[in-house]
């Protein structure tokens, strides 16, 4: 006690220097919560609340968006469908058959025109925007009630809004016990029933859309178009 | 309260007002109801501003009558039509129903329609309402795909082809158009899955959306009130002063929105920069 009073007294004279009792400085606030590296109590908690929820979340949405929608985007498959003997579609004529395809539901139909030993399928949907065309055999054109599109006899656009020629149907013809007779291997010949006989199966498989010359393309969408830049819109 | 207002008070009401209170002491609903209904609104307000609530009573309208047809219609291509001239012949009043809600759907695009216009030539949407408006817009375009999703419902010729060709429009959109086109008809080519899916959309998926639309458009109208009408004199008014304001300030040449600089100095010189100094 005396000693410490001594070092108190004296402390005021010692070289100069103030040494006696101070104010307690407190030592600085090290909140962790000032500090963005550190992981804090609450912060480690809102994290595994956020990362918790979101994993119930796309454990609950992702199922049931795939549900909705990826079967919906899944190709068609196609087999050939059988639409009757090569005597029902005698040379000079065109037909409107339906073809049930894949989904029996759908209204599809196809226009089989058969002229000077070759046939070929046209689809009856309209390449503007998928109504039903008729077919008037007087002119041999087609047109489209919707919207006044006209196609002449191979389905090309004569006027209107369509953007391209209607689209066609594969064809083959067969034998009634399954053996190929002819197929097409243009669409601007069509397939060949000069070598067939009348009881001969016709066979209509996967559609295809065509440009103003007849070349082949992957099916498009109704207005969509098939050559030009504007095609590129539909890249996949 | 009335100088009437004195004696001892019937229990009827006393037992009303404990219920009442009751309720508002657990809840604020007496709070929430004021600050809902009873607001100012500006002098101006006639019957234009009452398009938008007529909009959402046809809503109110077409969600009524389309539950109770829910009751009797069968989304399936097979009895779908003919269920609907069940309901329009034999079930009683189904033809009222029906029509009503047929008639109420071309109601609502008219009066959405109308109520669009409103907000546009009065200038409603300006701000602070900038988003009352983009959730009205989303309001619009459900509506819309209401109008579109319950037309297919009915099954004949015309709502089929009419729907193949809306949706044939949906797919000509560039790159993402093809994709939406199959996700609306679940597939290439239209079918069955089709029908249900559409009213699937149509009753459940689309109004539980508007729901939540009408709920936020309420609430940013609460919050931020009606709009003045253009015609509105208080606002006029307003108008004359800032444009007399901006007259008088080109005739002083100063530009408009600035105040002239005091000509005092300032007390302290302010502390100068040391250039090159980091």
């Amino acid at each position: 006690m005396a000693e410490s009073q001594g070092d108190e007294t004296a402390g005021g004279t010692r070289g100069g220097q103030y040494s006696g009792p101070t104010a307690h400085v407190p030592e600085p606030v090290h909140d962790h919560h000032d500090d963005p590296a550190f992981i804090t109590r609450t912060r480690f908690l809102t994290g595994v609340a956020l990362v918790t929820g979101g994993v119930m979340t796309a454990a609950i949405l992702v199922p049931v968006v795939g549900f909705a929608a990826a079967d919906a985007l899944k190709d068609e498959e196609w087999r050939w469908v059988d639409v009757g003997p090569l005597s029902d579609f005698p040379d000079g004529e065109t037909s409107s058959i339906a073809v049930s395809g894949p989904a029996p539901e759908s209204d599809r139909r196809a226009f089989l025109r058969h002229r000077d030993g070759a046939m070929i399928a046209i689809w009856n949907r309209c390449a503007h925007l998928g109504c039903p065309v008729s077919y008037s055999p007087g002119g041999d054109v087609y047109a489209c009630p919707c919207h006044g599109g006209a196609y002449d006899s191979l389905g090309r656009v004569t006027s209107g809004p369509p953007p391209r020629p209607m689209d066609r149907f594969d064809v083959k013809i067969v034998t009634p016990d399954g053996q190929d007779v002819a197929r097409q291997t243009s669409p601007a010949e069509g397939v060949s029933t000069a070598g067939a006989s009348p009881e001969d199966r016709v066979l209509l498989g996967r559609p295809f859309s065509i440009d103003e010359e007849q070349n082949p393309f992957k099916l498009h969408g109704p207005g969509e178009l098939v050559t030009g830049p504007l095609s590129n819109l539909y890249p996949f | 309260m009335a100088t009437t207002d004195i004696g001892p008070k019937n229990p009827a009401v006393k037992a009303g007002e404990a219920a009442f209170d009751y309720v508002d002491k657990r809840t604020g609903v007496k709070t929430g109801a004021k600050w809902f209904m009873f607001r100012n609104i500006p002098a101006e307000t006639s019957w234009f501003q009452t398009l938008g609530f007529t909009a959402m009573a046809l809503f109110g309208m077409q969600a009524i009558t389309g539950i109770i047809l829910a009751m009797y219609y069968k989304p399936d291509p097979n009895s779908a039509y003919q269920s609907i001239e069940v309901i329009t012949n034999e079930v009683t009043w189904g033809w009222l129903v029906r029509g009503m809600h047929k008639w109420g759907a071309s109601a609502m695009i008219v009066v959405v329609f109308l109520h669009l216009g409103r907000v546009f030539f009065f200038g409603s949407y300006k701000y602070p309402r900038e988003l009352t408006w983009v959730t009205g817009a989303i309001l619009l375009i459900m509506t819309m795909f209401m109008g579109l999703t319950g037309y297919l419902l009915v099954w004949d010729q015309k709502a089929y082809w009419a729907t193949v060709v809306a949706v044939n429009i949906t797919a000509s959109a560039p790159i993402v158009g093809p994709y939406v086109a199959d996700i609306l008809r679940a597939g290439p080519e239209f079918g069955p899955e089709t029908l249900s899916r559409f009213y699937s959309i149509h009753m459940l998926v689309i109004p539980g959306g508007m729901a939540t639309f009408i709920g936020l458009h309420l609430f940013l109208i609460s919050k931020l009130g009606i709009a003045e009408p253009p015609y509105s004199k208080r606002r006029m008014a307003v108008e004359r002063a800032e444009e007399e304001a901006r007259r008088a300030a080109e005739n002083e040449r100063l530009p408009y929105g600035r105040r002239e600089v005091p000509a005092v100095a300032p007390a302290t010189p302010e502390p100068q920069k040391v250039e090159g100094a980091s």
